[in-house]
């Protein structure tokens, strides 16, 4: 007999993110059909260099993006499956492998000509449905399993594709004058990247034939720096208590954020959102029922188990609030945009992605928000083939603990991959973890 | 010969031991490095021994508290090491490359070695941009003014041309070796020749040479035997060298290794900078691009060519019957590009196998019923 869990035990998610659902179908549904529209299709992963591209009219297909929305979904197996079948091992970034795998049964297993799209939720050939790409863009932060994927997905189309990469530094941050957003390093760094950026521009107007719009960019610019504005707004109000929001409803609201159509929409969307946070704020409704348990949640998000985990975690009565994922990225630095000169802000808030940084000025970044969210614990994510996130992880979990008391525990899991999920190990550790809180107040009362 | 060996072997296995001893001898610097690119003449011009650092044969232990066992042998060993102290010896820690599990070991280092000066110069992957050849020499100056920095005194043109010059001489005559390996008249076990490149990384290159130059007298002095062994060609390990007992089980199933591609081989020594009255730091740029074109990385980015491509030519030039590619488990560049040069070897008819290697023990007597299975289908193909 299923055990039913109670309503007080169930997350209150917010209501406004389910908007975001049907701004993600329309973005996909674009897609699909872009072809049909004479759209030329670009493929890039990691950066959001977006809204460069829909500034150009180009029809944009985030590779993250597909893989994540697959496995929330789960409907990642026949990509991933198509991925090994050719070769590529299951230890291979599994965002890549399902994209991949994507790409390869795009060629082989076209969709039938009597298989039109339907819907997400319908359709059974979701693995083949992304359109190939006319060229691909490289602007992968820190990780090079990002830029060899992006070439590896060339070679997958016969090098017959256009490909231009950007370079995208890591900030080791060695100097005396080191430090998050500011220094020598910083400074010259992120004018290398903007040079590279107005080269991209110059590679966009060789595709389109086109002059670059760059009134068209300012524009959504100015729309991008608004909705990250409402966004990080929205979140500052999680330090209250309760939580009136959680850090799955942000992960709920990353697509907006990240790779939907730049637009009012998304403003309003983020708008929405902020609304609905300052009303349960001023009633006291929390992202919990009962919030017992502050934490922080350390790592990628397991696409597979995003509302799998969220319930988990409110059934212990613990309130994830924040995290390196939501809270250090997409658009987070939003006052370096100029958006009537937007180029180098954008090549700013591409190095400040979550894991761009070296691990001193990393974990600097997220002990702030543990102290202003006022976190009992940290959750980290041991992502199996994201070793991009999991890099710092030990030292991240060794300065909580030593710097700011806080109880850690690790669990294991992956971006895409289900197979490396192990929820008995996420039960016995969060519980652990959880206990030596309590232990903890009990000394301190 | 013996004796030559006998020294190289030494320095191979323990090559912390031979730069501490170099140190205390000499009274000079140390300069550890991580593979791939780091141009050593850059730290032996600022009068450092520049040390490639290497794989321990030691277990793992204390680097589990900082690096998840899900990471490749090498950047476990690595951290692993300098959380045990092994690095305390290193003047200076020099990283200079992209992979993402070699950024994280960087990370955990410069935490485990605080008093340690820990450099990184991140060299550009994108290998043929329009700016790569300006960025990859931004990176080399500024590596010199670091060496500088760390040696105390400038390090000038004329003495980088000089460590150029020497570390050619290096990879002319070890290439020389890898020529009559190929022609079968080198008489040398994968073993012996690993321990050759392995101890170019360590050893001062004055005493390598000299070493090398007496080894190439007698090895062309002497006649090799014929073998009707099958000619293979070994693939992969980007940055530590395969265990001598796996290579020395694929020669006891009737293989000999008649080239490779392997950073511990022919990677390391593929190509020579520029030596001219020009600026030094403009041919290491080239240098850097030039041997990514000649023998592909997958570790780099450059669409232009291919390391499939390279693969087959190289199996046609060494005249190999068949490759086995060693991949070292969790490396991700290798994982990505397996696939094209698997369907690159079965379009072109050229047997492989793949063999995942590990940091930790592999369980060899089952990897040697399939590399002898492999030998078998190989002479039966070329029977047919």
């Amino acid at each position: 007999m299923q055990t039913q869990v109670p309503q007080q035990k169930k997350a209150n998610k917010l209501a406004s993110t389910k908007l975001g659902g049907k701004l993600v179908n329309d973005y996909w549904e674009m897609v699909f059909r872009a072809r049909e529209q004479g759209k030329l299709v670009c493929w890039y992963e990691g950066s959001a260099i977006n809204p460069f591209l829909q500034a150009a009219d180009i029809c944009w297909v985030h590779g993250e993006a597909y893989s994540a929305l697959l496995a929330a979904r789960h409907q990642e197996v026949t990509a991933q499956k198509a991925a090994e079948e050719r070769g590529y091992q299951r230890e291979l970034c599994s965002y890549a492998r399902t994209h991949l795998g994507c790409a390869i049964t795009n060629l082989r297993n076209p969709v039938p000509p009597d298989a039109p799209f339907v819907s997400m939720a319908e359709d059974k050939y979701l693995s083949s449905r992304l359109p190939p790409p006319d060229m691909i863009i490289s602007a992968y932060a820190y990780c090079s399993t990002g830029q060899q994927w992006d070439e590896m997905t060339s070679r997958v189309f016969g090098k017959k594709v256009p490909i231009f990469n950007v370079s995208l530094p890591w900030i080791w941050a060695q100097k005396p004058d080191a430090g998050y957003l500011k220094g020598q390093e910083w400074e010259e760094t992120s004018a290398y990247v903007a040079r590279q950026l107005n080269d991209m521009v110059k590679f966009i107007e060789q595709q389109t034939g086109k002059p670059y719009p760059w009134d068209r960019l300012r524009e959504l610019m100015g729309q991008v720096k608004r909705a990250s504005e409402l966004r990080l707004e929205s979140m500052a109000l999680c330090s209250r208590r309760p939580a009136p929001a959680s850090f799955f409803d942000w992960v709920a609201s990353i697509a907006p954020i990240n790779h939907l159509p730049v637009g009012p929409e998304i403003v309003d969307y983020f708008q929405a959102v902020k609304t609905e946070v300052e009303q349960r704020a001023a009633r006291g409704e929390g992202a919990i029922h009962k919030e017992k348990y502050r934490l922080f949640f350390d790592g990628i998000m397991n696409w597979n188990k995003v509302g799998w985990l969220a319930e988990k975690f409110a059934q212990y009565d613990a309130a994830v609030i924040a995290g390196r994922y939501t809270h250090m990225a997409f658009w987070q630095e939003p006052g370096l945009i100029d958006p009537q000169d937007p180029v180098l802000g954008m090549a700013q808030n591409y190095l400040v992605c979550p894991n761009n940084h070296s691990a001193p000025i990393l974990i600097g970044q997220i002990l702030k928000l543990c102290e202003q969210y006022e976190v009992d614990g940290m959750v980290l994510h041991a992502s199996r083939t994201c070793r991009a996130f999991t890099n710092p992880q030990f030292l991240i979990a060794d300065a909580a603990s030593k710097r700011l008391g806080i109880q850690t525990s690790t669990f294991e899991g992956d971006v895409t991959d289900e197979s490396f999920y192990k929820d008995e190990l996420v039960n016995s550790r969060v519980e652990a973890m959880l206990e030596a809180i309590d232990a903890r107040r009990a000394r301190a009362a | 010969m013996d004796t030559i060996f006998a020294e190289l072997a030494a320095c191979a296995a323990r090559p912390l031991r031979y730069a501490s001893e170099w140190k205390q001898a000499t009274g000079r610097k140390v300069i550890g490095s991580f593979p791939m690119n780091f141009p050593g003449e850059l730290g032996h011009a600022a009068g450092a021994l520049p040390l490639i650092l290497q794989e321990s044969e030691e277990a793992i232990t204390v680097g589990h508290g900082l690096i998840y066992p899900f990471y490749c042998g090498f950047t476990r060993s690595l951290v692993d090491q300098a959380a045990k102290g092994d690095f305390s010896l290193l003047d200076g820690i020099l990283f200079g490359d992209h992979c993402v599990q070699l950024l994280g070991a960087a990370d955990a280092i410069r935490m485990q070695l605080p008093q340690t000066r820990v450099i990184f110069y991140q060299l550009i992957s994108s290998m043929n941009d329009p700016w790569t050849h300006g960025r990859a020499m931004e990176s080399f100056a500024g590596l010199r003014r670091e060496m500088e920095e760390l040696a105390g005194h400038p390090v000038d043109d004329d003495a980088l041309r000089a460590s150029i010059k020497l570390f050619n001489e290096n990879r002319q005559l070890i290439r020389r070796i890898y020529e009559l390996r190929k022609e079968g008249k080198a008489g040398l076990s994968s073993r012996q020749m690993q321990s050759i490149v392995k101890s170019s990384m360590i050893m001062d290159k004055a005493q390598h040479n000299a070493l090398l130059r007496r080894l190439l007298q007698q090895l062309e002095a002497r006649t090799t035997p014929a073998t009707a062994d099958v000619r293979l060609h070994l693939s992969g390990h980007f940055c530590q060298a395969p265990k001598p007992e796996l290579l020395d089980m694929i020669e006891s199933c009737g293989a000999t290794v008649v080239g490779d591609d392997l950073y511990h081989g022919f990677r390391y020594i593929s190509t020579d900078v520029r030596e001219d009255d020009g600026d030094p730091i403009d041919a290491l740029a080239e240098w850097y691009m030039a041997r990514n074109t000649r023998v592909p990385c997958p570790t780099r980015v450059q669409n232009n060519v291919d390391w499939d491509g390279f693969l087959i030519n190289a199996v046609k030039n060494e005249r190999a019957q068949g490759v086995i590619v060693l991949m070292a488990k969790f490396c991700e560049p290798h994982m990505y590009y397996y696939p094209e040069v698997k369907e690159a070897f079965e379009r072109h008819a050229v047997p492989h196998l793949l063999i995942e290697t590990e940091h930790e023990s592999m369980a060899l007597e089952g990897l040697k019923t399939r590399v002898e299975t492999f030998v078998e289908v190989v002479k039966r193909r070329y029977a047919a």
